[in-house]
């Protein structure tokens, strides 16, 4: 997973922009995206899209210590707003012949 | 630019329908038509149709289907469009319907919102609105809209004090006043306190996405909605007097919710709102009767706030005093709102004109707020990342 | 009770001694109060005419879930199905639910089916609730056989309660693949699922003794009796 800098200023983007929101600047260069971050709010999803055989799932938005805010699934029963949080990145959906990856939150004491 | 008013509506009952998803689309027309007193095949005069729909084509399987309806209500030669702007298509349509006649392109349009949510099974249906996330940082996920408006009622009960029963006063108050509306999906009141405080309430609503319950968020409709949109130069004789459209604003906001600098806030709703309270040169305070998308009801209390009917952070406080109720100082969602009325995602848009034309035209029964002159509408696409807000008023051109 | 001659009596089978189901009533998010009650075989004529309107209702496999809960209650009442018991739930004593099953042996029960007729209340999913709790809680058995006739059913048993798959075990139920409920996942989930208040007060147990049929069902547009 990568954060997008922009060439010009060096403001971060996630997902890929192709116009800088800061400077308008239109060269990105790709950074990892990875480390911890807090959580900012999360919820428990009882009911699943299709595709997803599991009672529910937790999501987070977390931001990153460099300032990128980013929403992704995390391993945690019961997460708490503040939280520190490490990312993974793991298959956050099973498709066929291809499966998506993304951010996948772990609480930062488990991640020694 | 000239000026446009609506002359007919037309509303099926939301909920299942059993016939196709033409038959639906084609009875609100038709009832739009009748009720404007526009006769089909000869000197209709119907210059275009703007079909509204988020899933015709994904759900249905009918691509191109403003093609299908022009043809089935024998309107042709009109110009046809289908609209797809997610749950704003509705609204996104009547706007494209505003600017057809304005332009001086067309006298009168047909604007019809149509939704056959119900013909595959919820978590199909939860999978498909969520396709309107993003492609990459969202979808893939499994995040939804009901995840989305946890993480948003969370962040709200942390800033400002929102409560679960404040949600749920405001899905009762809705549902209360869909029992007056004839054609909502929903016809049952809960009760507070069984929804919120008694022994069994955990199990009996239990959380759709924490914190919210199922009594916190709108069910899945089917439904169609339609009006008729007429130059108020044209000439034309209708039925009725038109409900002018005063002002339309939209705006958009970033598309991945997580890149938004304050998460409480509703940019595209206040800014959607500000555009058309500006172009109809009046403020919140001259808005007698709302219609606000409520698919969370944590977002019937962020509008009211973002539109300025109440100073930010206050909305829950005003459900709670019953301020927003018919009888209260800024009535919302008389119609019963997505809450209960139902949430035929494309309709939506349109069917929220339809009730407050019925509103100003005094047509509303029980659910009648006395002496409404101007209303408005805020039709939520995305989480809130494309929305449009609708003005519509009796009063003369100011 | 008629005597029974010698050929009625081999073909019925032996019946295990069954704790009955102690009712209970919960309240519902319309205020309403739903009385979860076992019908004694003697009554369960009620329970035929209930679900008979839906025996050619196609949508959603009403058809199949009606018709073969009327089998399997005709048995019941006629002897030919063994360690059956039925539970309605009933609003204002209108019969507004109805939930089968029966004992495999004493430590193994198999669900038959769950039908709501009051729709829009979760009426179902307390059903369903009350039927394992009568299987953990008041016969302790250690696991109930599930399976799913329609999407529904699949998603609100098998995914809500996270049911084993046991493909090799062919449940009653025309062979379909088993799920299993076991007690570790019943224990579970049962805070989350299961609810409801005992003694019943005498009112709304007099109201639930003699149940009433459905006036309207929401399968069923425009039906009248």
């Amino acid at each position: 997973m990568y954060a997008y800098k922009c060439d010009a200023c060096g403001e971060l983007h996630h997902p890929k922009h192709f116009v800088c929101r800061k400077c308008g600047g239109t060269d990105f260069t790709e950074t990892p995206l990875e480390g911890e971050a807090t959580v900012l709010t999360w919820t428990k999803v009882y009911n699943l899209p299709e595709g997803y055989m599991k009672p529910y799932l937790c999501f987070v938005i977390a931001r990153f210590d460099n300032g990128l805010t980013v929403s992704g699934q995390i391993n945690s029963e019961q997460p708490v707003t503040g939280q520190r949080v490490k990312a993974v990145v793991g298959v956050v959906k099973e498709g066929v012949g291809r499966d998506f990856y993304g951010f996948i939150f772990e609480p930062a004491q488990s991640v020694a | 630019m000239r000026a446009v008013g609506i002359v007919g509506v037309g509303h099926t009952k939301f909920g299942r329908f059993t016939g196709s998803f033409l038959d639906m689309a084609a009875s609100a027309a038709k009832e739009a038509l009748d009720d404007a007193g526009v006769r089909p095949v000869t000197g209709h005069g119907i210059d275009q149709v703007f079909l509204a729909s988020m899933g015709a084509g994904q759900v249905n399987k009918i691509s191109g289907a403003a093609s299908a309806l022009v043809d089935t209500l024998n309107l042709r030669p009109a110009m046809a469009e289908t609209v797809e702007n997610g749950p704003a298509s509705g609204a996104s349509a009547v706007k494209l319907g505003y600017m057809a006649i304005a332009s001086g392109l067309c006298d009168t349009v047909l604007v019809v919102g149509a939704e056959q949510m119900r013909v595959i099974s919820g978590w199909e249906a939860t999978d498909f609105v969520a396709t309107m996330s993003h492609p990459e940082a969202e979808y893939p996920y499994g995040l939804t809209l009901p995840a989305f408006a946890g993480m948003f009622t969370r962040l709200y009960m942390d800033k400002y004090g929102v409560t679960e029963k404040d949600l749920a006063i405001v899905g009762v108050k809705n549902h209360e006043n869909a029992m007056h509306n004839p054609v909502a999906h929903i016809k049952l009141v809960p009760n507070l306190y069984a929804i919120t405080e008694d022994e069994d309430a955990n199990v009996i609503n239990p959380y759709v996405a924490e914190p919210l319950r199922v009594y916190h968020t709108c069910p899945v409709s089917d439904g169609a909605a339609a009006l008729v949109l007429t130059a108020l130069d044209s000439g034309r004789e209708f039925n009725h007097k038109p409900v002018r459209i005063a002002g339309v604003g939209q705006a958009t906001d970033t598309h991945v919710v997580a890149e938004r600098r304050e998460p409480t806030e509703l940019f595209a709703v206040k800014e959607s709102a500000r555009r058309a309270y500006e172009m109809a040169g009046i403020g919140p305070e001259d808005i007698d009767v709302a219609e606000l998308h409520d698919a969370f009801q944590i977002l019937e209390i962020a509008e009211s706030e973002e539109v300025g009917f109440f100073p930010k952070g206050t909305g829950h406080l005003a459900a709670r005093e019953g301020k927003t109720r018919v009888d209260g100082e800024k009535p919302i969602n008389t119609s019963g709102g997505l809450k209960a009325k139902g949430h035929p995602v494309g309709a939506t848009g349109v069917s929220q004109v339809v009730e407050i034309v019925r509103q100003l035209r005094g047509e509303a029964g029980g659910r009648q707020v006395k002496g409404a002159k101007t209303g408005l509408t805020v039709n939520f696409g995305g989480f809130g990342n494309n929305v449009v807000s609708i003005v519509l008023t009796t009063r003369e051109r100011g | 009770m008629a005597t029974i001659d010698k050929m009625e009596q081999q073909l019925r089978p032996a019946e295990t001694a069954m704790a009955p189901y102690p009712a209970k009533y919960i309240t519902l998010a319309s205020g309403e109060k739903m009385v979860v009650k076992q019908v004694a075989r003697e009554n369960c004529g009620i329970v035929l005419e209930t679900v008979k309107p839906l025996m050619t209702v196609e949508r959603d496999f009403y058809d199949i879930v009606a018709s073969r809960i009327y089998s399997e209650v005709l048995g019941h009442m006629r002897y030919r199905v063994k360690d059956e018991y039925v539970l309605l739930g009933t609003v204002d004593g209108e019969i507004a639910g109805v939930v089968n099953g029966r004992l495999v042996d004493d430590k193994v029960g198999m669900s038959y089916h769950t039908m709501t007729i009051k729709q829009g209340l979760r009426i179902g999913a307390q059903l369903f609730a009350a039927k394992m709790e009568y299987h953990f809680d008041i016969l302790g058995q250690d696991e109930v056989w599930i399976v799913a006739e329609s999407p529904n059913g699949f998603k609100r048993w098998m995914i809500e309660y996270e049911l084993v798959s046991r493909p090799e075990t062919w449940h009653e139920l025309g062979g379909v693949p088993t799920y299993v409920l076991t007690r570790e996942l019943w224990e579970k989930h049962k805070a989350g699922k299961c609810t409801g208040r005992r003694p019943v007060p005498e009112e709304l147990l007099a109201k639930a003794e003699n149940p009433r049929l459905p006036g309207k069902y929401a399968q069923i547009p425009g039906f009248t009796r």
